[in-house]
């Protein structure tokens, strides 16, 4: 008994000690959500590391595709984590009010303002700065398509005209909407989404579609690897590669513009240091040198007239490629569904995952 | 029983004080904390829609999640009758053996038991993909042009799946068919009974129990699987579990999301409970964790046998003779090649992609090709030399030790109390202690996540040590319990009738006979958190990335050959531990 008693001791001394030594609670840092992949290595090498080294702040990364679920749990048990995280625009309402905490503009830093001021009103909001402007778009491998280019959802569609494999998200977003335009519908008339149409000519392609992927980095991946021909994927990923002379094009026409909302959660531990690293990455010179490492843009004329026109060509931004994109609606996604307690992406993802299934 | 007996001249208080029954109380205390506190807690918010049974209706209204169910059901069916026609023979073939063969064969099943499931199912991506080892040899025998898919369908999750769970069914059925008698066998041979007679009439009916046990065990690991079919299947391939995982990713599935979990805990405790109606619920811990194959307490394999034999009997005399007559006109030698090739390919199957996994942590290529076009250390430069994977290997590190030392001494007082107790009770108890094992993980991290938050416990290491030692005390308890079951209590009675305390009996008697199966519970205590992702994904958090969260990262954005590194050092530690555990699990086992 004695020895046990000994043991626990020991053991909870131990224990003790990993606790307090595990989440060390430094004041000098900032907690931001990155995306990993080749766009984080730019991040830390254009952004995060000179950042740590001017202002002493360490940037603690993690890497997480979809922070609205955990950010609701974590500021609903008053344990907040993070400092600065992207949410989904669809997600911005159902988390606004209850989970996101109201940033305060007054504290940026001029070079931060004079951005801000070149950026309408619609992305900067009182809980959520858009630093990104992401696209997704028809991406193929110029090898197999160089006679003739794909150049609508219905020639995405259209598999005789162009034989291949094709690669889809497996999300309902995006894949609707094609699947809409492929089926003949305007592009000013796809929202509100007729879910029902939309499967129907999503079960018409899904024959061809060899890898309904869910990370951004596998659909180029699997163009290179032969594992598709055609592909809806982000053209930030698709990009990077083409520029390294990689046989793949991206076509925007009907690809989809939108904007990825920067919050400070509510109670988020350390929320000055999350502005100055917002001032940071709003600052327009620096926002321009990271789009040469990686071509994810910020949404400002200021850092589009600073970047390499060679680069700035495949941004989401470029006055060309947003001509013939469409604006997907964030608003239509988040809204309620009517099935239920879910939104509309919920129950589509609900209705496209018994799709695929079959 | 020898504190009781020497304790009977003193106090009552006191008495009551040395009884062992005391032991149980820190492991019970632990678990219901922070194991049953939380799924009690899971079924209260599953319920908490408009009516109790909103979130219930929606489970099993929605095609969606009734078919995922209905195919996660027929998955897991499938994977356990593939395991048990290839893990027969393969228990088998172990068994007819001799010498270094025998050794070989069995360290060939029993390490892929203990390297992570991650690993493995990582290791089979590699083999079966485009550019891997399979679709090259076709290449390049000229059999096909292109490279074949492979990867992301029904075929590859049933592949996957049964290789990584075949070594829990092998042991299993080793485990009763080590304990039959041989004589039988050869009285029935001398008898004039031909081979597949004794096969079907001796040997199976006696490994029946084994058999069943196995199948149980990997249907209800089956069930709850989520590592292997999310990165070998398609869209087609959706099992149960993963629906829990999307779930989690939706912010309105709050409540949706504790009913999909609850339903799966549920059909598992059904399957369970039926199961340990009809067999015992011993089948649990007896097939379990044992990894050495120890023969069990004779009186459990009794209770367990008694009742199967008549129906196995009536089952071989219906379907069997018509069946054996036929085979019956094969030479006997067929019997034993079947064995052989059967059993030689499931153990290609379990050690070639671990091979083709540390072949290719040395390659030169950026991308993961077989046979690697050049050699060079490059990805173990690139493993050590960054800041990352070296913190998760020190996460990793000290949460496993934090974590064994919490299995440990929980687990093996509890094993103590279980053993040397006589209380009542004694096997719902047990079940209790060894219940983990059978909880799907996603379930359990689900439901902890939420208790985590409140206490503040995310991403800690306590926290997560304390969530590995959920599934780390079954392993040490049914480990320790089997090693004190072998102690021969009249040593430590005769002990304590010379004068020796109760501490003095433990230290000098009890503690050296049971000391191997405790160094072995450490190191498989260690090895369980080690290797633990599904309950890490739920409870990490920014800072505090652990190896299998890394290598589950790495795998679902990019396959590189870090990964395989990663895998190789898994592998080395794993032989490492078994060779220095063997002296101490060899000198330790009872004659």
């Amino acid at each position: 008994m004695l020895r046990l008693n000994r043991l626990t001791g020991a053991v909870s001394a131990l224990a003790l000690g990993t606790l307090l030594a595990g989440p060390a609670l430094a004041q000098g840092e900032v907690v931001m959500q990155d995306p990993g992949g080749a766009y984080g290595d730019a991040l830390r090498e254009v952004m995060y590391d000179p950042f740590e080294k001017e202002t002493g702040i360490d940037v603690v990364t993690v890497q997480e595709a979809r922070s609205g679920p955990r950010i609701k749990a974590q500021v609903e048990a008053g344990k907040t984590e993070w400092d600065l995280t992207f949410i989904f625009d669809q997600e911005t309402r159902l988390l606004g009010d209850c989970c996101l905490a109201d940033i305060d503009y007054a504290k940026l830093s001029p070079e931060a303002q004079e951005t801000l001021a070149t950026m309408p009103d619609n992305l900067k909001r009182p809980k959520g700065v858009a630093l990104q402007v992401i696209g997704v778009a028809m991406v193929y491998n110029t090898d197999t398509y160089a006679d003739a280019q794909p150049k609508s959802w219905a020639d995405f569609w259209d598999t005789e005209k162009f034989p291949g494999k094709r690669c889809m998200p497996a999300w309902p977003r995006f894949v609707m909407e094609a699947a809409l335009m492929a089926d003949g519908v305007p592009k000013d008339q796809i929202y509100p989404i007729d879910m029902d149409r939309a499967l129907k000519k999503i079960a018409e392609i899904k024959p061809h579609v060899s890898k309904w992927w869910t990370t951004s980095a596998q659909a180029p991946q699997l163009l290179l690897d032969g594992e598709a021909d055609m592909c809806m994927a982000y053209t930030g990923s698709s990009s990077v590669l083409a520029l390294e002379g990689a046989p793949l094009e991206v076509e925007w026409n009907q690809g989809f513009v939108y904007y990825d909302f920067f919050s400070i959660p509510k109670g988020a531990p350390h929320y000055d240091n999350a502005l100055k690293l917002l001032s940071w990455r709003l600052d327009a010179r620096r926002a321009a040198e990271l789009t040469s490492a990686y071509p994810v843009a910020l949404p400002s004329p200021l850092v589009y007239e600073q970047a390499d026109p060679e680069i700035s060509k495949y941004w989401a931004n470029n006055p060309e490629n947003l001509a013939k994109a469409i604006e997907w609606s964030p608003d239509y996604w988040g809204a309620a569904s009517g099935h239920g307690t879910t939104t509309n992406e919920e129950y589509g993802q609900e209705q496209l995952n018994a799709l695929l299934a079959q | 029983m020898s504190d009781a007996t020497l304790a009977a001249s003193r106090t009552p208080l006191a008495q009551r004080l040395k009884s062992p029954v005391l032991l149980l109380v820190p492991a019970v205390l632990f678990l219901a904390v922070i194991y049953l506190l939380p799924l009690i807690d899971l079924f209260r918010v599953s319920m908490s829609g408009p009516t109790w049974s909103t979130h219930f209706e929606r489970v099993f209204s929605v095609p969606l999640y009734w078919e995922s169910l209905i195919r996660t059901m027929q998955i897991a069916f499938t994977v356990a009758c593939l395991c048990a026609l290839l893990g027969y023979p393969t228990a088998l073939l172990i068994h007819r053996t001799r010498g270094i063969a025998q050794i070989l064969i069995a360290t060939a099943v029993v390490l892929p038991y203990f390297i992570a499931i991650l690993i493995r199912t990582y290791a089979w991506m590699v083999l079966l993909g485009r550019n891997g080892p399979i679709n090259k040899l076709l290449q390049t025998l000229g059999l096909i042009d292109t490279p074949l898919a492979l990867l992301f369908n029904r075929g590859s999750v049933l592949l996957g799946m049964t290789a990584v769970l075949l070594p829990l069914m092998v042991l299993s059925i080793y485990a009763s068919v080590a304990r039959l008698d041989t004589s039988l066998t050869r009285a029935a041979l001398a008898s004039g009974a031909g081979p597949l007679a004794v096969f079907w009439r001796v040997l199976l009916p006696l490994t029946l129990p084994g058999i069943g046990a196995g199948f149980l065990l990997v249907f209800v690991a089956g069930l709850g699987f989520f590592i292997t079919p999310t990165l070998l299947g398609g869209p087609g391939d959706q099992m149960f579990a993963m629906h829990i995982t999307q779930q989690a990713d939706s912010i309105t599935g709050e409540g949706f999301l504790q009913a999909l979990a609850v339903v799966l805990l549920v059909i598992t405790l059904v399957v369970v409970g039926i199961a340990g109606r009809i067999m015992g619920f011993e089948f649990i811990w007896g097939g379990g964790k044992l990894g050495d194959g120890k023969p069990r307490p004779v009186a459990t394999a009794a209770r367990v046998q008694a009742p199967r034999r008549g129906f196995g009997m009536v089952l071989a005399d219906l379907l069997g003779w018509p069946l054996l007559r036929l085979m019956g006109l094969l030479s006997a030698g067929w019997g034993r090649w079947t064995v052989r090739i059967m059993g030689g390919a499931v153990i290609v199957a379990l050690v070639v992609p671990i091979i083709v996994v540390m072949v290719i942590s040395f390659s030169k290529a950026s991308y993961l090709t077989f046979p690697p076009p050049a050699w060079s250390l490059r990805w173990y430069e690139k493993f050590f030399s960054d800041s990352n994977w070296m913190n998760a290997f020190r996460n990793s590190l000290l949460i496993a030790l934090l974590s064994a030392t919490i299995s440990v001494s929980l687990g093996a007082t509890a094993a103590m109390g279980i053993v040397r107790s006589n209380i009542r009770y004694k096997s719902a108890l047990m079940l209790l202690l060894v219940s983990p094992m059978i909880v799907p993980p996603v379930v359990l991290g689900l439901s902890l996540y939420a208790l985590f938050l409140k206490l503040g416990l995310v991403g800690t290491y306590l926290g997560l040590a304390a969530a590995h030692a959920i599934g780390g005390i079954p392993i040490v308890v049914v480990i320790v319990a089997a090693s004190l079951q072998a102690v021969d209590q009249r040593l430590e009675q005769g002990a304590a009738v010379h004068g020796a305390s109760p501490l003095t009996v433990f230290r000098t008697v009890t503690l050296p006979a049971i000391a191997p199966g405790l160094a072995a519970a450490v190191f498989f205590a260690f090895l369980h958190s080690f290797d633990e992702l599904v309950l890490s994904l739920f409870l990490s958090s920014p800072r505090m990335k652990t190896l299998p969260l890394m290598l589950w990262a790495d795998i679902n954005y990019q396959l590189n050959p870090v990964l395989a590194v990663v895998s190789t050092l898994e592998v080395l530690l794993v032989v490492g531990g078994i060779i220095l555990a063997r002296p101490v699990l060899t000198r330790g086992k009872p004659a």
